[in-house]
C-alpha cells in the first residue's frame, strides 16, 4: 500500500511540505493532542508513521499492521532500539510490534488501542474487505480514537495525469460526499462521533474541489469496555508478528539497577576526586595556573563541586579518609539530584547497589581503595 | 610530550599497544592519500544531519535513489535486498563506494616470479587455526541473475516486485530482486520468460526475465551477495550495526568508574581466500559513552584556565566518533563552530528556515537545553548520487561519545578496567567468536534462509598448517646472543655487553629545574655506573638550572647551546605538552641537535632507577648515532625503505609521512625525513624527493648505488590499495629512473597491515595459545590475487597477539618468497627502542616515531642535518 506515492508527482499542484508528511504531521499533532498510550497504524507500510511516533513520549506501545509483510520488513530496523536507548533507558517503556494481517481479520493483539490511524488505506481494499472494515476496527478493536484518510476524488480533475484513480491499486476513490456518508453511518452504527477535516489547500480560486485528502477523525462516544466484556471476543490470534522491539526502560529493575550502579560509582568517584584534590592542595607548596577566568561560554548546569558545597551539610555526611581507604556515605550520595531521581528513596537505593557496590564494613558508605593510584 | 609518545619512548613493545581490539574511534579509517578528493566537499551550506528527512536519518547515504545511476540503467550493481547493500561495492564497478577489502586490485598477475607458488620453505612447520569458516555450497551451486523488464514501464519498485511476485510459482520462493535484477538459487528452464501480470486497475503488463548471467560461487556478484545475505543474518539475530560492525546490546559490560558501557560484537566479511571461499569473523568491542559531548565540554570547563579552554576542547574532542540520540549514526568530529549555536538556524530540503532547536524538537521530540553551546561539523565522508554533500551540524547535547581520547588511552586505571574485558586469550577469543556461529546454527529463521539459497557455514575454525622460522641471532660488539623465542626478547641476554657502535657522551647539557636538582644528579650518578660496560665514554654534563617555564628552558637552550654540544638532556616536572614541544621544535629545526627529554616521575622510584638509567643510556647513543645490535642480513646492496604516516586529526589540516632509508648493510644506520603534506596534498610528490636524498646519502656511504631497494609502506587505509598501485609505485619507479641512465635497481614494494581481523591460535595439550613469534603464514587465509603473507613476530603478555599482513604488490627483484619473508622478519629484530622483536620492521616503526613527533610536535620538516640519526626515538 503505496501511500507515498501519488500527489507530489504532479507538476501543477505542489504541497509543501509534501502531503504524506502532511498527513503524517496531522497524526502527530492529534497526539500531541490527545497523548495516546497505545497507537497502532492500519496499513503501516514501510513503518514511516510509527517511526515518527516512537519518538512522541507519551507512547509505550505501537503496533503497525500491514498485508504485505515485505514491504514492512523492508525498514522495520529503523524501528528498533538506538544504541542510546541502551546508553541512556528512558523512563517510559516501549514497544513496538509490527503484524502481517488483514483489516478484514479479527485479532486480540489489537484490543485496547487508544487510537487507530488508518492513512489512505481504505481505497486499497476489495469491496468484501471494506465491508468488513468497520466492524473489525470500530466493533472490535475500539479504540477511542480512529482517524481515516483517503484521497478526495474531487480533487482530481486538478492532477495532470490522474485518469481513473491516483493510484493503480486503489480500488475506489470517493468524492467528500462519499466518504461523509460513509463515515457517518458507520458512526452512528458503533456510537462514535466524527469530524472532517483534510489535507492539501486546493489552490485559490479552486476552493470548492476540497482537501486533497479528506480525514474523518471519530470519537468513541461510551467509555472504556471493560476488561471483562473484552474477554468474551474473540480470542483467537491471525496475524503473524514480524518484528518486536522492547525498548529499555528505567521500569525495568535491570536497566534501573545498571543506571542506579553507575551513577552512584560516577558520583561517588568525583567526590572521592574533590576530597583527595582538597587534602593535596594544601601539601602543594604553590599553585601553577591561578588564571582568573571571565567566558562567554556559561555552562548552565551546576558543577559538581559546587552542588557539593550546598548539599554536604551534616557533619555525617562527609566524606572521609581513613587509611588507605575513602569513604563516601550514602547519604551523600543519595542526596544528589540524579541520582535521588533514580531511586526515589533511600532504601531502594540501598537495595539496588547491594552486592554491586563496594560498601564500607556497616553499609553505610561506599568505599574505594586509594592504594592503586 | 604526549602520553602515548612517552609509552612508545619509554620501552613499550610497540607491537602491543594495538592489542585492544577495535575499539571506537581508534578504528576509524584515515586516509593520506584520499584527502585530496574530500576537500572538493567543503562548500555547501551546513545542514543538520537528516534534512532530506528520510526516517532513520541514514536515508543520505543509503536511499536507493542517491545512487550514482548511469543513464538508461538502473543500478546495474545494484541489488537492493536490505540496506546493508549500499555498503558494498566492487572496484570495478565503477562505484565511488569505498572498496574496504581492496577487490579490484590484482597485483599478483604481475609478478612474474610468484604465478606458479607463492610460499616460502624455511622453519618448522605448526598446526594452526584461524578465525575463519568455510562457506559451503551445494555442488555446482550457482546464482543465477536475471534481468527483469516490464512493459508497459512501471516506475514504482514496490509495483514491479508486487507484479513480479505474482508469478512465485514460477520464479520459486527464495529470490532477491532491487527492481531489474532478480538474483535465483535456481535456472529456470527458459532463458527468456515472458509472463503476465495484471495491476489492480486492470492494465496487462508484460514482464519480460532474461537470464543474463549464470554467477560462479566466487564471482564478485557473489561474494557480494554472501555479504549482504550475512548482514542480513545478524540483523535477524538482533545485532545493532555501529560503523561495519554489529553488535549486541543486550549484556553489556558496563563499568561504572569511568562511565564507559562496552558492546561486544563481531566484525565480519565474506571473501574469496587462497582455496575457497570463507568467512572471516573477528571479536569486535564497542567502547561508548554515556556522556555526551556537551558534558565533556563542561567537565574541560572547569579543568582548564579560560584562554585555553577551546583549545582544550578542540584537543579533546575533534577526531572523535560520536553517535547521535536521535539516530543510528556516527560521526567524526572535524571541528567546532563556537560562533555558532542550536539558536542558528539552517534551510531545509524545502526551502524553510528552521533552528537547530526547534527542528530537533519537532523531528524527533529532543529538549534542547544549553542554547549557549557551540555546534560539531562532520564532513560527509561519502559523497553520493545528486546531493552535494556538505558539512553535517551536530549539536553537542544529542551527541554520545564513543571511543576512548587519548587522555583516557594514557590513563592506565581506565585502560587497565577495559582491557580485563577486551583483550581476550585466546581461549576466550575462540569462544566469543564460537558464540556467533552457534547463534546462526540455533536461529530458525537464520537456517532457512541459508538453507533456501543453499549456503552454509563450516562449524569449525579453519585448520592448516603454518611455519615458525627460527629466531635471529643478536650480534653485539664481540658478542653474540641467542634469545628465548617464547619471549622474543633480549633485554637480559645483552646486558653488559658493549654497543657495536657508541658514541662518546662528552660534551652535553642538563637541564633541570630547581626541585628536580636531586633526581638530575642522581640520574648522573646512575649513567656513570650504567654507560662503562655498554663501552660509552661518558663525562660529566653541563648542569643548568632552570625555572619551570618553557621560556626558562629555551632562554637556557639559546645561552649554552655549543656547536659542540652532543646532545641536550632536558628533565621536565610535568607531563606539559606545549613545553616539550618547544623544546622539541627548537632542537629538530632551529638549532639542529639531539635531544633527550624526560619526565622527573620517571626517574623517581629508585627500585627501577638502574633500569631507567640504561635504557636512557641506550637512547641517547642512538640520537647521537650509535649502534646497539644487528642480525645477519644475507642480502647485500640493498637499501630498505620503511615508510608511515601520521595524520594531524586535531589541528585537521596535515598529513605526515616519515621516510626512512637504510645506509649500510647491517642496517644499524638510518636515513629519516619527513614529508609535511598540507591538506589537498598528494604525498607521493614528497617521497620522491625523500628517495632522491636518501640514495644520495646512500651513494655517500657506501660509495655505490643499491642494487635492490625494498620499500615497506606502512599507514595505507583500507580501500587505498589501488591508489598506491596506480599511484605511488609508477613515482617511485619514476624516481629511480631519474637518477641516472643506466641506474635500474630492483624494486619491491610491500604494502604492511597491522591492523587486520585474522587472529591465529596453535594447540598446547588441550588449550589454545598464541602462536610463536616467527610464525608465517602464507597459504589458506592469503589472497588468491596478491602475493601476500602473514607474520607473527611479537610476542604479547596477554591478550591474542595479532599477525602483521604484508602485500608485495611490485616485485622485480625476483628473490623468492622464503627470502622475503625472512628479511621481513629479520627486519623485526631492529628497532631500538625495544630489545625484542616488533610488530613491523624496524624501518616502520622509525618512520611512525619520526612521523608521530613532527605531526604532535614540530608541525614543519626537521633540519636535515638530523637526518642520519634516530634523533626522534
Amino acid at each position: 500500500m503505496d501511500k507515498n506515492f501519488p500527489e507530489e508527482f504532479t507538476e501543477i499542484i505542489k504541497f509543501t511540505p509534501p502531503l504524506y508528511k502532511q498527513r503524517y504531521q496531522f497524526i502527530k499533532d492529534l497526539v500531541g493532542k490527545y497523548k495516546p498510550k497505545k497507537v497502532a497504524d492500519l496499513g503501516c507500510a514501510d513503518c514511516t508513521l510509527l517511526w515518527m511516533l516512537k519518538f512522541c513520549s507519551c507512547i509505550e506501545v505501537l503496533a503497525g499492521l500491514d498485508i504485505c509483510a515485505s514491504v514492512m520488513k523492508e525498514k522495520m530496523h529503523k524501528l528498533s532500539p538506538l544504541p542510546v536507548d541502551y546508553l541512556q533507558p528512558s523512563e517510559r517503556s516501549l514497544t513496538i510490534t509490527l503484524h502481517h494481517g488483514s483489516v478484514a481479520h479479527k485479532d486480540p493483539c489489537m484490543l485496547g488501542f487508544d487510537l487507530v490511524t488508518c492513512i489512505e488505506l481504505i481505497e486499497h481494499l476489495e469491496e468484501s474487505e471494506l465491508q468488513m472494515f468497520p466492524e473489525v476496527v470500530f466493533g472490535f478493536m475500539a479504540p477511542s480514537i480512529v482517524v481515516i484518510t483517503t484521497p478526495n476524488s474531487e480533487f482530481n480533475r486538478l492532477l495532470p495525469g490522474v485518469t481513473l484513480f491516483r493510484h493503480p491499486d486503489h480500488k475506489f476513490e470517493w468524492n467528500r460526499m462519499q466518504f461523509q456518508n460513509w463515515a457517518l453511518e458507520t458512526a452512528g452504527l458503533y456510537d462514535y462521533s466524527v469530524e472532517f477535516t483534510g489535507v492539501g489547500h486546493p489552490p485559490t480560486g479552486m476552493e470548492n474541489v476540497g482537501f486533497c485528502t479528506q480525514i474523518a477523525v471519530f470519537v468513541r462516544k461510551y467509555p472504556r469496555i471493560s476488561e471483562f466484556s473484552q474477554s468474551e471476543k474473540p480470542t483467537e490470534a491471525v496475524y503473524k508478528t514480524v518484528f518486536k522491539a522492547v525498548y529499555p526502560s528505567l521500569k525495568d529493575e535491570k536497566y534501573l539497577q545498571n543506571a542506579v550502579v553507575s551513577e552512584v560509582i560516577f558520583t561517588a568517584q568525583i567526590i572521592k576526586q574533590n576530597l583527595l584534590d582538597c587534602l593535596m592542595a594544601e601539601h602543594e607548596e604553590y599553585d601553577d595556573d591561578p588564571t582568573e577566568r571571565k567566558s562567554k561560554f556559561q555552562p548552565s548546569k551546576n558543577c559538581f563541586s559546587e552542588d557539593l558545597g550546598k548539599l554536604v551539610v551534616g557533619k555525617s555526611m562527609e566524606p572521609f579518609v581513613n587509611g588507605n581507604a575513602v569513604y563516601i556515605p550514602l547519604r551523600t550520595i543519595f542526596s544528589f539530584p540524579k541520582v535521588n531521581r533514580l531511586c526515589g528513596t533511600f532504601e531502594k537505593l540501598c537495595k539496588l547497589i547491594a552486592g554491586k557496590v563496594t560498601l564500607s564494613s556497616d553499609g553505610s558508605a561506599v568505599m574505594f581503595n586509594t592504594e592503586r593510584e | 610530550m604526549t602520553g602515548r609518545a612517552r609509552a612508545r619512548a619509554r620501552g613499550r613493545p610497540p607491537g602491543q599497544e594495538t592489542v585492544l581490539p577495535s575499539v571506537g574511534a581508534a578504528s576509524v579509517q584515515q586516509a593520506l592519500v584520499s584527502q585530496a578528493p574530500r576537500q572538493q566537499q567543503l562548500p555547501g551550506l551546513p545542514v543538520p544531519p537528516s534534512v532530506s528527512e528520510e526516517p532513520g536519518g541514514r536515508g543520505r547515504r543509503r536511499g536507493p535513489e542517491n545512487i550514482p545511476q548511469h543513464p538508461g540503467r538502473r543500478r546495474p550493481e545494484g541489488l537492493h535486498i536490505s540496506t546493508g547493500f549500499q555498503e558494498l561495492s566492487l572496484a570495478d564497478r565503477g562505484g565511488r563506494r569505498r572498496d574496504f577489502h581492496d577487490l579490484g586490485v590484482n597485483t599478483r598477475k604481475t609478478i612474474e616470479h610468484v604465478q606458479d607458488s607463492k610460499t616460502g620453505s624455511s622453519g618448522s612447520t605448526i598446526k594452526l587455526t584461524a578465525n575463519y569458516f568455510r562457506l559451503t555450497s551445494r555442488p555446482q551451486w550457482a546464482l543465477y541473475q536475471y534481468h527483469v523488464d516490464y512493459n508497459p514501464e512501471m516506475e514504482a519498485r514496490r509495483l514491479r516486485s508486487a507484479l513480479l511476485f505474482q508469478h512465485e510459482s514460477l520464479i520459486g520462493k527464495t529470490h532477491a530482486f532491487d527492481g531489474s535484477i532478480l538474483l535465483l538459487p535456481k535456472r529456470l528452464e527458459n532463458k527468456v520468460n515472458e509472463v503476465f501480470s495484471r495491476t489492480r486497475n486492470g492494465e496487462d503488463v508484460k514482464i519480460t526475465i532474461t537470464l543474463t548471467n549464470e554467477l560462479p560461487p566466487s564471482s564478485p556478484t557473489c561474494l557480494q551477495f554472501y555479504n549482504i545475505i550475512f548482514r542480513r543474518l545478524l540483523k535477524m539475530l538482533n545485532l545493532q550495526q555501529i560503523g561495519r560492525n554489529y553488535y549486541n546490546p543486550n549484556d553489556p559490560i558496563v563499568i561504572p568508574n569511568h562511565r564507559l558501557m562496552v558492546w561486544p560484537g563481531f566484525t565480519s566479511s565474506i571473501l574469496q581466500y587462497e582455496e575457497s571461499i570463507m568467512l572471516c569473523v573477528d571479536v569486535s568491542h564497542k567502547v561508548l559513552r554515556s556522556e555526551t559531548v556537551l558534558d565533556s565540554i563542561y567537565s574541560l570547563y572547569y579543568q582548564v584556565e579560560e584562554q585555553r579552554f577551546k583549545e582544550a576542547c578542540a584537543n579533546e574532542l575533534i577526531g572523535l566518533v560520536v553517535l547521535t540520540k536521535y539516530n543510528n549514526r556516527t560521526y567524526r568530529i572535524d571541528d567546532i563552530d563556537w560562533n555558532a549555536s542550536p539558536r542558528s538556524t539552517f534551510r531545509k530540503s524545502d526551502g524553510s528556515e528552521i533552528s537547530y532547536v526547534d527542528y530537533y524538537k519537532k523531528q524527533y521530540n529532543q529538549e534542547i537545553t544549553d542554547l549557549n553551546q557551540p555546534v560539531l561539523i562532520s564532513q560527509f565522508r561519502k559523497k553520493s548520487g545528486n546531493i552535494m554533500a556538505g558539512p553535517v551540524v551536530l549539536i553537542p547535547e544529542l551527541c554520545f561519545l564513543t571511543g576512548l581520547t587519548e587522555k583516557m588511552r594514557n590513563d592506565f586505571n581506565m585502560m587497565k578496567d577495559l582491557s580485563v574485558h577486551t583483550r581476550l586469550p585466546p581461549e576466550k577469543r575462540q569462544c566469543q567468536i564460537g558464540r556467533l556461529t552457534d547463534y546462526i546454527r540455533k536461529d530458525d529463521n537464520v537456517q532457512k534462509e541459508l538453507r533456501d539459497w543453499g549456503l552454509s557455514f563450516d562449524s569449525n575454525l579453519l585448520s592448516f598448517t603454518g611455519r615458525v622460522v627460527q629466531g635471529e641471532k643478536i650480534f653485539q660488539s664481540g658478542k653474540v646472543s641467542d634469545y628465548n623465542p617464547h619471549f622474543a626478547d633480549w633485554s637480559k641476554e645483552t646486558r653488559g655487553a658493549p654497543l657495536i657502535s657508541s658514541k662518546p657522551l662528552d660534551n652535553w647539557l642538563l637541564i633541570y629545574t630547581r626541585r628536580n636538582y636531586d633526581c638530575a644528579s642522581a640520574l648522573l650518578q646512575n649513567l656513570f655506573k650504567v654507560t662503562p660496560s655498554m663501552g660509552i665514554r661518558m663525562n660529566k654534563a653541563t648542569m643548568i638550572e632552570v625555572d619551570d617555564k618553557t621560556e626558562a628552558y629555551l632562554r637556557a637552550l639559546q645561552q649554552s647551546v655549543t656547536p659542540e654540544t652532543k646532545i641536550v638532556f632536558c628533565l621536565l616536572s610535568s607531563s606539559r605538552k606545549d613545553k616539550y614541544d618547544s623544546i622539541k621544535k627548537y632542537l629538530c629545526t632551529d638549532c639542529p641537535i639531539p635531544s633527550q627529554c624526560v619526565l622527573a616521575r620517571t626517574l623517581s622510584k629508585p627500585q627501577t632507577a638502574m633500569a631507567v638509567a640504561t635504557k636512557i643510556a641506550l637512547q641517547m647513543n642512538c640520537k647521537m648515532g650509535g649502534e646497539l645490535w644487528t642480525v645477519e642480513i644475507p642480502l647485500k646492496q640493498v637499501m630498505i625503505v620503511g615508510i608511515d604516516c601520521y595524520h594531524d586529526t586535531a589541528s585537521g589540516k596535515q598529513s605526515i609521512a616519515g621516510f626512512v632509508a637504510s645506509l649500510n648493510q647491517t642496517m644499524t644506520r638510518w636515513f629519516s625525513r619527513c614529508v609535511v603534506q598540507g591538506r589537498g596534498q598528494e604525498v607521493v610528490d614528497g617521497l620522491k624527493a625523500c628517495l632522491q636524498t636518501a640514495l644520495r646519502d646512500w651513494f655517500r656511504w657506501n660509495m655505490y648505488l643499491p642494487s635492490r631497494i625494498i620499500v615497506y609502506r606502512d599507514g595505507v587505509g583500507d580501500g587505498q590499495l589501488s591508489t598506491l598501485v596506480n599511484y605511488e609505485v609508477p613515482q617511485f619507479l619514476d624516481c629511480l629512473k631519474s637518477v641516472g641512465k643506466d641506474y635500474s635497481p630492483r624494486l619491491t614494494v610491500i604494502v604492511v597491515k597491522k591492523r587486520v581481523n585474522t587472529r591465529f591460535f596453535t594447540h598446547s595439550g588441550t588449550a589454545l595459545q598464541n602462536p610463536p613469534p616467527g610464525t608465517v603464514v602464507d597459504v589458506e587465509v592469503t589472497r588468491p590475487e596478491w602475493y601476500d603473507f602473514f607474520i607473527v613476530s611479537q610476542a604479547v603478555r596477554s591478550g591474542c597477539v595479532s599477525p602483521t599482513h604484508y602485500n608485495v604488490i611490485y616485485d622485480t627483484s625476483k628473490l623468492k618468497p622464503d627470502h622475503i619473508q625472512r628479511l621481513t622478519y629479520k627486519l623485526c629484530h631492529m628497532y631500538y627502542n625495544w630489545s625484542g622483536v616488533i610488530r613491523v620492521p624496524a624501518p616502520c616503526q622509525y618512520a611512525h616515531k619520526l612521523a608521530f613527533l613532527v605531526g604532535q610536535s614540530i608541525h614543519r620538516e626537521p633540519s636535515l642535518l638530523l637526518s642520519d640519526r634516530l634523533y626522534y626515538l
